[in-house]
Protein backbone atom coordinates (compact mmCIF):
# COMPACT_ATOMS: atom_id res chain seq x y z
CA UNK A 1 0.00 0.00 0.00
CA UNK A 2 2.89 2.32 0.72
CA UNK A 3 4.29 3.94 -2.40
CA UNK A 4 7.93 4.84 -2.70
CA UNK A 5 8.19 8.57 -2.20
CA UNK A 6 10.54 10.50 -4.46
CA UNK A 7 13.20 12.60 -2.85
CA UNK A 8 12.58 16.20 -2.03
CA UNK A 9 11.79 18.06 -5.24
CA UNK A 10 12.22 21.50 -3.74
CA UNK A 11 15.65 22.76 -4.67
CA UNK A 12 17.65 23.95 -1.71
CA UNK A 13 18.07 27.30 -3.37
CA UNK A 14 15.92 28.35 -6.25
CA UNK A 15 16.68 31.25 -8.47
CA UNK A 16 14.34 34.13 -9.05
CA UNK A 17 11.49 33.41 -11.45
CA UNK A 18 11.34 37.05 -12.39
CA UNK A 19 8.51 38.14 -10.15
CA UNK A 20 8.71 41.28 -8.05
CA UNK A 21 10.53 40.48 -4.82
CA UNK A 22 7.43 40.49 -2.60
CA UNK A 23 5.85 37.88 -4.88
CA UNK A 24 8.77 35.46 -4.85
CA UNK A 25 7.63 32.36 -3.04
CA UNK A 26 9.52 31.06 -0.06
CA UNK A 27 11.68 28.22 -1.23
CA UNK A 28 12.97 26.68 1.95
CA UNK A 29 11.21 24.07 4.03
CA UNK A 30 12.57 25.85 7.10
CA UNK A 31 10.44 28.83 6.19
CA UNK A 32 7.26 26.80 6.31
CA UNK A 33 6.43 27.49 9.93
CA UNK A 34 7.13 31.21 10.17
CA UNK A 35 5.82 31.82 6.65
CA UNK A 36 2.72 29.73 7.27
CA UNK A 37 1.95 31.48 10.51
CA UNK A 38 2.67 34.89 9.02
CA UNK A 39 0.41 34.22 6.05
CA UNK A 40 -2.40 33.44 8.49
CA UNK A 41 -1.62 36.52 10.53
CA UNK A 42 -0.66 34.46 13.55
CA UNK A 43 2.00 35.98 15.75
CA UNK A 44 4.71 33.73 17.11
CA UNK A 45 7.61 34.52 19.40
CA UNK A 46 10.80 32.50 19.74
CA UNK A 47 9.28 30.18 22.30
CA UNK A 48 6.27 29.53 20.09
CA UNK A 49 8.54 28.82 17.14
CA UNK A 50 10.66 26.43 19.20
CA UNK A 51 7.60 24.48 20.36
CA UNK A 52 6.06 24.43 16.91
CA UNK A 53 9.38 23.41 15.40
CA UNK A 54 9.60 20.48 17.78
CA UNK A 55 6.03 19.44 16.99
CA UNK A 56 6.68 19.81 13.30
CA UNK A 57 9.80 17.65 13.38
CA UNK A 58 7.78 14.99 15.19
CA UNK A 59 4.66 15.01 13.05
CA UNK A 60 5.72 16.14 9.61
CA UNK A 61 7.61 13.04 8.45
CA UNK A 62 4.67 10.89 9.51
CA UNK A 63 2.24 13.26 7.80
CA UNK A 64 4.23 13.01 4.58
CA UNK A 65 4.09 9.21 4.83
CA UNK A 66 0.37 9.37 5.44
CA UNK A 67 -0.12 11.52 2.37
CA UNK A 68 1.66 8.89 0.28
CA UNK A 69 -0.58 6.06 1.44
CA UNK A 70 -2.68 4.68 -1.38
CA UNK A 71 -6.06 3.96 0.13
CA UNK A 72 -8.76 2.92 -2.26
CA UNK A 73 -11.60 3.43 0.18
CA UNK A 74 -13.43 6.74 0.57
CA UNK A 75 -14.41 8.04 3.99
CA UNK A 76 -17.69 6.48 5.17
CA UNK A 77 -20.55 8.70 3.99
CA UNK A 78 -22.78 8.17 7.04
CA UNK A 79 -20.16 7.47 9.66
CA UNK A 80 -21.65 5.83 12.74
CA UNK A 81 -18.84 5.14 15.18
CA UNK A 82 -21.13 3.26 17.53
CA UNK A 83 -21.44 0.42 15.04
CA UNK A 84 -19.35 -1.70 12.73
CA UNK A 85 -19.05 -0.28 9.23
CA UNK A 86 -21.66 -1.31 6.71
CA UNK A 87 -20.40 -4.09 4.48
CA UNK B 1 -12.02 -0.08 58.14
CA UNK B 2 -13.77 3.01 56.83
CA UNK B 3 -16.65 2.43 54.44
CA UNK B 4 -14.68 4.71 52.16
CA UNK B 5 -12.23 1.86 51.65
CA UNK B 6 -14.95 -0.42 50.30
CA UNK B 7 -15.39 -0.80 46.58
CA UNK B 8 -17.84 1.50 44.83
CA UNK B 9 -20.45 -1.26 44.78
CA UNK B 10 -19.59 -2.13 48.38
CA UNK B 11 -20.29 1.44 49.44
CA UNK B 12 -23.58 1.44 47.52
CA UNK B 13 -24.59 -1.88 49.10
CA UNK B 14 -23.62 -0.76 52.61
CA UNK B 15 -25.74 2.37 52.25
CA UNK B 16 -28.68 0.45 50.77
CA UNK B 17 -28.51 -2.04 53.63
CA UNK B 18 -28.49 0.75 56.18
CA UNK B 19 -25.02 -0.17 57.42
CA UNK B 20 -23.48 3.13 56.32
CA UNK B 21 -24.87 6.63 56.68
CA UNK B 22 -24.30 8.43 53.35
CA UNK B 23 -23.94 11.81 55.07
CA UNK B 24 -21.16 10.39 57.25
CA UNK B 25 -19.58 8.81 54.18
CA UNK B 26 -19.58 12.17 52.43
CA UNK B 27 -17.92 13.80 55.44
CA UNK B 28 -15.33 11.02 55.52
CA UNK B 29 -14.61 11.57 51.83
CA UNK B 30 -14.11 15.29 52.39
CA UNK B 31 -11.81 14.56 55.33
CA UNK B 32 -9.89 12.01 53.27
CA UNK B 33 -9.46 14.55 50.48
CA UNK B 34 -8.22 17.14 52.97
CA UNK B 35 -5.73 14.66 54.38
CA UNK B 36 -4.35 13.00 51.24
CA UNK B 37 -4.91 15.50 48.47
CA UNK B 38 -1.98 17.78 49.34
CA UNK B 39 0.33 14.96 48.24
CA UNK B 40 -1.68 14.18 45.11
CA UNK B 41 -3.30 17.40 43.84
CA UNK B 42 -5.92 15.07 42.41
CA UNK B 43 -8.96 17.10 43.44
CA UNK B 44 -8.87 20.76 42.44
CA UNK B 45 -12.11 21.85 44.05
CA UNK B 46 -14.59 20.61 46.61
CA UNK B 47 -17.98 22.20 47.35
CA UNK B 48 -19.33 20.60 50.52
CA UNK B 49 -22.61 22.49 50.51
CA UNK B 50 -23.35 21.55 46.90
CA UNK B 51 -22.42 17.95 47.64
CA UNK B 52 -24.74 17.88 50.65
CA UNK B 53 -27.54 19.35 48.56
CA UNK B 54 -26.98 16.66 45.95
CA UNK B 55 -27.16 14.02 48.65
CA UNK B 56 -30.30 15.53 50.19
CA UNK B 57 -32.05 15.44 46.83
CA UNK B 58 -30.60 12.14 45.62
CA UNK B 59 -32.92 9.45 44.31
CA UNK B 60 -32.48 5.89 45.60
CA UNK B 61 -30.56 4.89 42.50
CA UNK B 62 -27.77 2.33 42.10
CA UNK B 63 -25.16 4.81 43.38
CA UNK B 64 -27.25 6.38 46.11
CA UNK B 65 -25.03 8.28 48.53
CA UNK B 66 -21.74 7.18 46.97
CA UNK B 67 -19.13 9.97 46.66
CA UNK B 68 -17.47 10.30 43.27
CA UNK B 69 -15.09 12.70 41.54
CA UNK B 70 -15.67 14.15 38.08
CA UNK B 71 -12.99 15.40 35.70
CA UNK B 72 -12.53 19.13 35.07
CA UNK B 73 -13.81 18.47 31.55
CA UNK B 74 -17.49 18.56 32.42
CA UNK B 75 -19.60 21.52 33.51
CA UNK B 76 -21.60 21.29 36.72
CA UNK B 77 -24.63 23.44 37.50
CA UNK B 78 -22.50 25.46 39.91
CA UNK B 79 -19.15 25.36 38.11
CA UNK B 80 -17.79 25.77 34.58
CA UNK B 81 -15.11 23.33 33.50
CA UNK B 82 -11.63 24.76 32.95
CA UNK B 83 -10.20 21.83 30.97
CA UNK B 84 -7.07 22.05 33.10
CA UNK B 85 -6.15 25.29 31.37
CA UNK B 86 -6.02 29.03 31.83
CA UNK B 87 -8.05 29.34 28.65
CA UNK B 88 -10.17 26.93 26.62
CA UNK B 89 -10.56 26.89 22.84
CA UNK B 90 -14.30 27.43 23.34
CA UNK B 91 -16.10 29.32 26.10
CA UNK B 92 -17.33 27.33 29.07
CA UNK B 93 -20.17 27.95 31.48
CA UNK B 94 -21.85 26.17 34.38
CA UNK B 95 -24.49 23.70 33.32
CA UNK B 96 -25.97 20.23 33.61
CA UNK B 97 -23.60 18.07 31.61
CA UNK B 98 -24.58 14.56 30.61
CA UNK B 99 -22.26 12.90 33.13
CA UNK B 100 -23.54 15.22 35.89
CA UNK B 101 -27.13 14.23 35.12
CA UNK B 102 -26.19 10.57 34.91
CA UNK B 103 -24.50 10.68 38.32
CA UNK B 104 -27.32 12.71 39.86
CA UNK B 105 -29.99 10.38 38.49
CA UNK B 106 -28.08 7.36 39.82
CA UNK B 107 -28.07 8.97 43.28
CA UNK B 108 -24.32 9.62 43.44
CA UNK B 109 -22.77 12.57 45.26
CA UNK B 110 -20.17 14.58 43.38
CA UNK B 111 -17.62 15.37 46.05
CA UNK B 112 -15.00 17.12 43.97
CA UNK B 113 -13.57 18.01 40.57
CA UNK B 114 -10.58 16.06 39.34
CA UNK B 115 -7.46 17.68 37.93
CA UNK B 116 -6.52 17.05 34.30
CA UNK B 117 -3.70 17.68 31.87
CA UNK B 118 -3.89 21.11 30.28
CA UNK B 119 -6.37 21.06 27.37
CA UNK B 120 -6.45 17.27 27.57
CA UNK B 121 -3.31 17.22 25.49
CA UNK B 122 -1.01 14.65 27.05
CA UNK B 123 -0.81 11.13 28.43
CA UNK B 124 1.30 12.28 31.39
CA UNK B 125 -0.74 14.72 33.51
CA UNK B 126 2.37 16.75 34.28
CA UNK B 127 0.93 20.13 33.27
CA UNK B 128 -2.23 21.82 34.46
CA UNK B 129 -3.40 25.27 35.42
CA UNK B 130 -3.80 23.80 38.90
CA UNK B 131 -0.31 22.30 38.92
CA UNK B 132 0.26 18.65 38.08
CA UNK B 133 -1.49 15.79 39.82
CA UNK B 134 0.81 13.21 41.37
CA UNK B 135 0.86 9.45 41.10
CA UNK B 136 -0.23 7.79 44.37
CA UNK B 137 2.27 4.97 43.80
CA UNK B 138 5.15 7.43 43.66
CA UNK B 139 4.31 11.10 43.99
CA UNK B 140 7.35 12.10 41.94
CA UNK B 141 5.88 10.30 38.94
CA UNK B 142 3.23 11.10 36.39
CA UNK B 143 -0.33 10.08 37.24
CA UNK B 144 -1.17 9.76 33.55
CA UNK B 145 -3.36 12.02 31.49
CA UNK B 146 -5.40 13.56 30.60
CA UNK B 147 -7.75 12.25 33.34
CA UNK B 148 -4.95 12.66 35.88
CA UNK B 149 -7.01 13.81 38.84
CA UNK B 150 -9.79 11.23 38.61
CA UNK B 151 -7.18 8.47 38.46
CA UNK B 152 -5.02 9.83 41.27
CA UNK B 153 -8.15 10.32 43.39
CA UNK B 154 -9.28 6.73 42.98
CA UNK B 155 -5.73 5.37 43.14
CA UNK B 156 -5.21 7.21 46.43
CA UNK B 157 -8.63 5.97 47.59
CA UNK B 158 -10.01 9.45 48.11
CA UNK B 159 -13.08 8.02 46.41
CA UNK B 160 -13.90 4.64 44.87
CA UNK B 161 -14.96 5.90 41.48
CA UNK B 162 -14.44 8.81 39.14
CA UNK B 163 -15.62 9.95 35.72
CA UNK B 164 -13.01 10.77 33.12
CA UNK B 165 -12.96 11.33 29.39
CA UNK B 166 -11.01 9.52 26.68
CA UNK B 167 -10.21 11.19 23.35
CA UNK B 168 -6.91 9.42 22.70
CA UNK B 169 -6.41 7.13 25.67
CA UNK B 170 -7.12 9.72 28.35
CA UNK B 171 -8.89 7.23 30.63
CA UNK B 172 -6.66 4.26 29.87
CA UNK B 173 -3.29 6.00 30.37
CA UNK B 174 -3.99 7.28 33.90
CA UNK B 175 -5.79 4.06 34.80
CA UNK B 176 -2.57 2.25 33.93
CA UNK B 177 -0.21 4.57 35.76
CA UNK B 178 -2.39 4.61 38.91
CA UNK B 179 -3.11 0.85 38.96
CA UNK B 180 -6.82 1.11 38.14
CA UNK B 181 -9.35 -0.29 35.73
CA UNK B 182 -10.54 2.19 33.14
CA UNK B 183 -13.17 1.73 30.45
CA UNK B 184 -13.24 3.67 27.19
CA UNK B 185 -16.81 2.92 26.07
CA UNK B 186 -18.03 2.36 22.54
CA UNK B 187 -18.44 5.78 20.94
CA UNK B 188 -21.87 7.21 21.64
CA UNK B 189 -22.86 4.87 24.48
CA UNK B 190 -21.87 7.08 27.42
CA UNK B 191 -23.15 10.52 28.36
CA UNK B 192 -21.44 13.36 26.49
CA UNK B 193 -23.95 16.22 26.55
CA UNK B 194 -22.53 19.50 27.75
CA UNK B 195 -18.96 18.70 26.75
CA UNK B 196 -17.51 21.70 24.94
CA UNK B 197 -16.71 19.45 21.95
CA UNK B 198 -19.78 17.22 22.10
CA UNK B 199 -21.10 18.55 18.81
CA UNK B 200 -17.89 18.12 16.85
CA UNK B 201 -15.82 15.36 18.42
CA UNK B 202 -15.81 11.88 16.95
CA UNK B 203 -13.19 10.56 19.35
CA UNK B 204 -14.09 11.65 22.90
CA UNK B 205 -16.22 9.58 25.28
CA UNK B 206 -16.90 9.74 29.01
CA UNK B 207 -16.04 6.70 31.05
CA UNK B 208 -15.30 5.29 34.50
CA UNK B 209 -12.07 4.88 36.44
CA UNK B 210 -12.38 2.48 39.38
CA UNK B 211 -10.37 -0.14 41.21
CA UNK B 212 -11.88 -3.06 39.35
CA UNK B 213 -14.15 -4.08 36.51
CA UNK B 214 -17.29 -4.64 38.60
CA UNK B 215 -17.09 -1.05 39.85
CA UNK B 216 -16.50 0.16 36.29
CA UNK B 217 -19.59 -1.80 35.26
CA UNK B 218 -21.65 -0.02 37.91
CA UNK B 219 -20.37 3.46 37.12
CA UNK B 220 -20.49 2.89 33.36
CA UNK B 221 -24.07 1.73 33.76
CA UNK B 222 -24.91 5.14 35.20
CA UNK B 223 -23.10 6.89 32.34
CA UNK B 224 -24.80 4.67 29.75
CA UNK B 225 -28.21 4.94 31.40
CA UNK B 226 -28.48 1.15 31.22
CA UNK B 227 -27.71 -1.92 33.25
CA UNK B 228 -24.61 -3.61 31.89
CA UNK B 229 -25.36 -7.25 32.51
CA UNK B 230 -22.52 -9.38 33.83
CA UNK B 231 -21.78 -12.64 32.09
CA UNK B 232 -19.09 -15.27 31.75
CA UNK B 233 -16.39 -14.73 29.16
CA UNK B 234 -16.19 -18.41 28.28
CA UNK B 235 -13.96 -19.62 25.48
CA UNK B 236 -12.56 -16.15 24.91
CA UNK B 237 -10.73 -15.84 21.61
CA UNK B 238 -7.97 -13.34 22.26
CA UNK B 239 -6.12 -11.81 19.34
CA UNK B 240 -2.62 -10.41 19.63
CA UNK B 241 -0.93 -8.30 16.99
CA UNK B 242 2.83 -8.66 16.82
CA UNK B 243 3.88 -5.11 16.05
CA UNK B 244 5.49 -2.10 17.66
CA UNK B 245 2.68 -1.70 20.16
CA UNK B 246 3.13 -5.18 21.56
CA UNK B 247 6.85 -5.64 20.97
CA UNK B 248 8.58 -2.32 21.70
CA UNK B 249 7.81 -2.45 25.42
CA UNK B 250 9.82 -2.48 28.62
CA UNK B 251 10.71 -5.98 29.85
CA UNK B 252 8.57 -5.71 32.99
CA UNK B 253 5.54 -4.75 30.93
CA UNK B 254 6.07 -7.55 28.44
CA UNK B 255 6.43 -10.15 31.18
CA UNK B 256 3.32 -9.04 33.08
CA UNK B 257 1.17 -8.79 29.94
CA UNK B 258 2.23 -12.19 28.64
CA UNK B 259 1.46 -13.75 32.01
CA UNK B 260 -1.92 -12.02 32.04
CA UNK B 261 -2.75 -13.24 28.56
CA UNK B 262 -1.93 -16.81 29.53
CA UNK B 263 -4.01 -16.49 32.70
CA UNK B 264 -6.94 -14.98 30.78
CA UNK B 265 -6.90 -17.76 28.20
CA UNK B 266 -6.72 -20.42 30.89
CA UNK B 267 -9.30 -18.72 33.09
CA UNK B 268 -11.85 -18.51 30.31
CA UNK B 269 -11.01 -21.77 28.60
CA UNK B 270 -10.10 -19.67 25.63
CA UNK B 271 -7.17 -19.22 23.33
CA UNK B 272 -4.60 -16.65 22.25
CA UNK B 273 -4.00 -16.34 18.52
CA UNK B 274 -1.93 -13.99 16.43
CA UNK B 275 -3.80 -11.79 14.00
CA UNK B 276 -2.75 -9.26 11.38
CA UNK B 277 -3.68 -5.61 11.68
CA UNK B 278 -1.49 -3.50 9.44
CA UNK B 279 -0.93 0.27 9.44
CA UNK B 280 -1.34 0.88 13.17
CA UNK B 281 1.13 3.77 12.90
CA UNK B 282 -1.02 5.44 10.25
CA UNK B 283 -4.07 4.83 12.39
CA UNK B 284 -2.39 6.51 15.34
CA UNK B 285 -1.47 9.56 13.31
CA UNK B 286 -4.97 9.66 11.82
CA UNK B 287 -6.43 9.74 15.33
CA UNK B 288 -4.14 12.58 16.35
CA UNK B 289 -4.98 14.54 13.20
CA UNK B 290 -8.72 14.08 13.58
CA UNK B 291 -8.70 14.91 17.28
CA UNK B 292 -6.64 18.03 16.66
CA UNK B 293 -8.60 19.38 13.73
CA UNK B 294 -12.22 18.69 14.74
CA UNK B 295 -12.51 21.88 16.78
CA UNK B 296 -10.44 24.13 14.52
CA UNK B 297 -13.63 26.04 13.79
CA UNK B 298 -13.30 27.50 17.26
CA UNK B 299 -9.86 28.93 16.55
CA UNK B 300 -8.97 32.00 14.54
CA UNK B 301 -5.77 33.96 14.04
CA UNK B 302 -7.09 36.76 16.21
CA UNK B 303 -7.96 34.30 19.00
CA UNK B 304 -4.50 32.76 18.73
CA UNK B 305 -2.92 36.21 18.95
CA UNK B 306 -4.74 36.89 22.17
CA UNK B 307 -4.17 33.69 24.15
CA UNK B 308 -4.07 33.82 27.91
CA UNK B 309 -0.44 34.28 28.96
CA UNK B 310 -0.95 31.67 31.66
CA UNK B 311 -1.23 28.91 29.05
CA UNK B 312 1.97 26.90 28.97
CA UNK B 313 4.28 27.50 26.00
CA UNK B 314 3.59 23.95 24.82
CA UNK B 315 -0.16 24.48 24.79
CA UNK B 316 0.22 27.81 23.04
CA UNK B 317 2.57 26.43 20.41
CA UNK B 318 0.45 23.37 19.71
CA UNK B 319 -2.70 25.46 19.33
CA UNK B 320 -0.92 27.56 16.70
CA UNK B 321 0.61 24.54 14.97
CA UNK B 322 -2.85 23.07 14.44
CA UNK B 323 -3.53 25.85 11.94
CA UNK B 324 -0.68 24.56 9.75
CA UNK B 325 -1.89 20.96 9.49
CA UNK B 326 -2.63 20.16 5.84
CA UNK B 327 -6.25 19.62 4.91
CA UNK B 328 -5.18 16.73 2.67
CA UNK B 329 -3.86 14.90 5.72
CA UNK B 330 -7.14 15.38 7.55
CA UNK B 331 -9.01 13.88 4.60
CA UNK B 332 -6.53 11.01 4.39
CA UNK B 333 -7.04 10.42 8.10
CA UNK B 334 -10.73 9.81 7.45
CA UNK B 335 -9.84 7.28 4.78
CA UNK B 336 -7.53 5.53 7.23
CA UNK B 337 -10.42 5.50 9.70
CA UNK B 338 -12.65 3.70 7.21
CA UNK B 339 -9.90 1.26 6.36
CA UNK B 340 -9.19 0.42 10.00
CA UNK B 341 -12.88 0.05 10.83
CA UNK B 342 -13.22 -2.47 8.02
CA UNK B 343 -10.13 -4.34 9.13
CA UNK B 344 -11.32 -4.43 12.72
CA UNK B 345 -14.75 -5.66 11.68
CA UNK B 346 -13.03 -8.54 9.90
CA UNK B 347 -10.74 -9.20 12.86
CA UNK B 348 -13.66 -9.40 15.27
CA UNK B 349 -15.10 -12.23 13.23
CA UNK B 350 -12.01 -14.22 14.21
CA UNK B 351 -11.49 -13.05 17.80
CA UNK B 352 -13.57 -11.64 20.65
CA UNK B 353 -10.93 -9.26 21.95
CA UNK B 354 -7.59 -7.86 20.88
CA UNK B 355 -5.00 -7.52 23.64
CA UNK B 356 -2.05 -5.15 23.86
CA UNK B 357 -0.03 -3.59 26.64
CA UNK B 358 -1.91 -0.36 27.40
CA UNK B 359 1.33 1.59 27.56
CA UNK B 360 4.86 0.31 26.95
CA UNK B 361 6.45 1.43 30.22
CA UNK B 362 5.34 2.36 33.74
CA UNK B 363 4.80 5.94 34.91
CA UNK B 364 7.80 8.18 34.16
CA UNK B 365 9.02 11.00 36.41
CA UNK B 366 6.92 14.17 36.40
CA UNK B 367 10.00 16.28 35.75
CA UNK B 368 11.14 14.32 32.70
CA UNK B 369 8.39 12.15 31.21
CA UNK B 370 10.61 9.92 29.10
CA UNK B 371 10.46 6.16 28.78
CA UNK B 372 13.19 3.66 27.96
CA UNK B 373 12.13 1.12 25.37
CA UNK B 374 14.04 -1.46 23.34
CA UNK B 375 13.98 1.02 20.44
CA UNK B 376 15.47 3.79 22.57
CA UNK B 377 14.33 6.73 24.66
CA UNK B 378 11.01 8.27 23.72
CA UNK B 379 8.75 10.85 25.27
CA UNK B 380 5.95 9.12 27.15
CA UNK B 381 3.42 10.72 24.78
CA UNK B 382 5.15 9.36 21.69
CA UNK B 383 5.23 5.89 23.18
CA UNK B 384 1.80 5.83 24.79
CA UNK B 385 -0.26 7.08 21.90
CA UNK B 386 0.69 4.07 19.79
CA UNK B 387 -1.63 1.68 21.57
CA UNK B 388 -4.50 4.00 22.34
CA UNK B 389 -5.61 5.81 19.21
CA UNK B 390 -7.13 2.89 17.35
CA UNK B 391 -10.13 2.60 19.71
CA UNK B 392 -10.89 6.32 19.45
CA UNK B 393 -10.39 6.35 15.70
CA UNK B 394 -12.75 3.48 15.06
CA UNK B 395 -15.26 3.81 17.92
CA UNK B 396 -14.63 0.42 19.50
CA UNK B 397 -14.58 -0.05 23.30
CA UNK B 398 -11.38 -0.70 25.22
CA UNK B 399 -10.58 -1.51 28.82
CA UNK B 400 -7.30 -1.21 30.67
CA UNK B 401 -6.75 -3.31 33.73
CA UNK B 402 -3.81 -3.74 36.10
CA UNK B 403 -1.82 -6.92 35.63
CA UNK B 404 1.28 -6.42 37.73
CA UNK B 405 3.93 -4.14 39.15
CA UNK B 406 7.28 -3.30 37.61
CA UNK B 407 9.76 -1.71 40.00
CA UNK B 408 6.83 -0.95 42.27
CA UNK B 409 4.77 0.76 39.57
CA UNK B 410 1.57 -0.55 37.98
CA UNK B 411 1.53 -2.24 34.58
CA UNK B 412 -1.64 -2.81 32.54
CA UNK B 413 -3.12 -4.85 29.75
CA UNK B 414 -5.61 -3.35 27.31
CA UNK B 415 -8.44 -5.34 25.78
CA UNK B 416 -10.34 -3.98 22.80
CA UNK B 417 -13.63 -5.41 21.60
CA UNK B 418 -16.13 -5.02 18.82
CA UNK B 419 -18.61 -2.13 18.78
CA UNK B 420 -21.14 -2.41 21.59
CA UNK B 421 -19.34 -5.25 23.33
CA UNK B 422 -18.34 -3.18 26.36
CA UNK B 423 -20.00 -5.78 28.57
CA UNK B 424 -17.82 -8.54 27.15
CA UNK B 425 -14.68 -6.53 27.95
CA UNK B 426 -15.91 -6.08 31.52
CA UNK B 427 -16.64 -9.83 31.71
CA UNK B 428 -13.16 -10.61 30.41
CA UNK B 429 -11.56 -8.20 32.87
CA UNK B 430 -13.42 -9.84 35.74
CA UNK B 431 -12.31 -13.25 34.50
CA UNK B 432 -8.70 -12.09 34.53
CA UNK B 433 -9.12 -10.61 38.02
CA UNK B 434 -10.35 -14.00 39.23
CA UNK B 435 -7.52 -15.79 37.46
CA UNK B 436 -5.05 -13.49 39.27
CA UNK B 437 -6.77 -13.95 42.61
CA UNK B 438 -7.70 -10.22 42.40
CA UNK B 439 -4.13 -9.53 43.40
CA UNK B 440 -3.57 -6.50 41.21
CA UNK B 441 -6.95 -4.82 41.56
CA UNK B 442 -6.63 -4.98 45.33
CA UNK B 443 -3.04 -3.74 45.45
CA UNK B 444 -2.81 -0.41 47.23
CA UNK B 445 -0.23 2.34 46.80
CA UNK B 446 1.73 3.22 49.93
CA UNK B 447 -0.27 6.32 50.82
CA UNK B 448 -3.57 4.42 50.68
CA UNK B 449 -2.50 1.50 52.84
CA UNK B 450 -4.11 1.29 56.28
CA UNK B 451 -2.00 2.58 59.15
CA UNK B 452 -0.55 -0.34 61.11
CA UNK B 453 -2.36 -0.69 64.42
CA UNK B 454 -0.50 -1.26 67.63
CA UNK B 455 -0.85 -4.73 69.10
Amino acid sequence: MRRERPGCTIPAKRGSVGLPAPMEASNRADDFIPAGLASLGIEADEVDLAVIGAAHSLFWPAILELLELEIDVPPEPDLDLSRAPAR
Amino acid sequence: MSALDLTLRGQAAAIAAGDTDPAELLDEALERIAARNPALNAVVETFPERSREMLDEAPRGPLFGVPVVIKDEWPLPWRAQRFGAAEMPTPSAPGESGPYRALRDAGATIVGVGNMHELGASSTGNASVYGPAHNPWDTDRCPGGSSSGPAAAVGGRLVAGAVGADGIGSIRFPATYCGLTGLKPTFGRSAMAGHHMAEVSTTIVSGPLCADAADCRLLAGALFGADLAAGEARGLRIGVVRDTVSEDVAPGVREACEAALAALAEGTGGEVKEIELADIEAATLATVLIANTENLGALSPSRLNDLDPELTPIARGFLKYRMLLPAAAAVKAQQVRTLMRRRLAAAFEEVDAIAWPTVPAPAPPLEAPLVELPSGTLTADQANVRGAGLANLTGIPAISLPVGLSDGLPVALQLQGAWGRDELLLDAAEALERANGRRWVEALPPLARPEPTEA
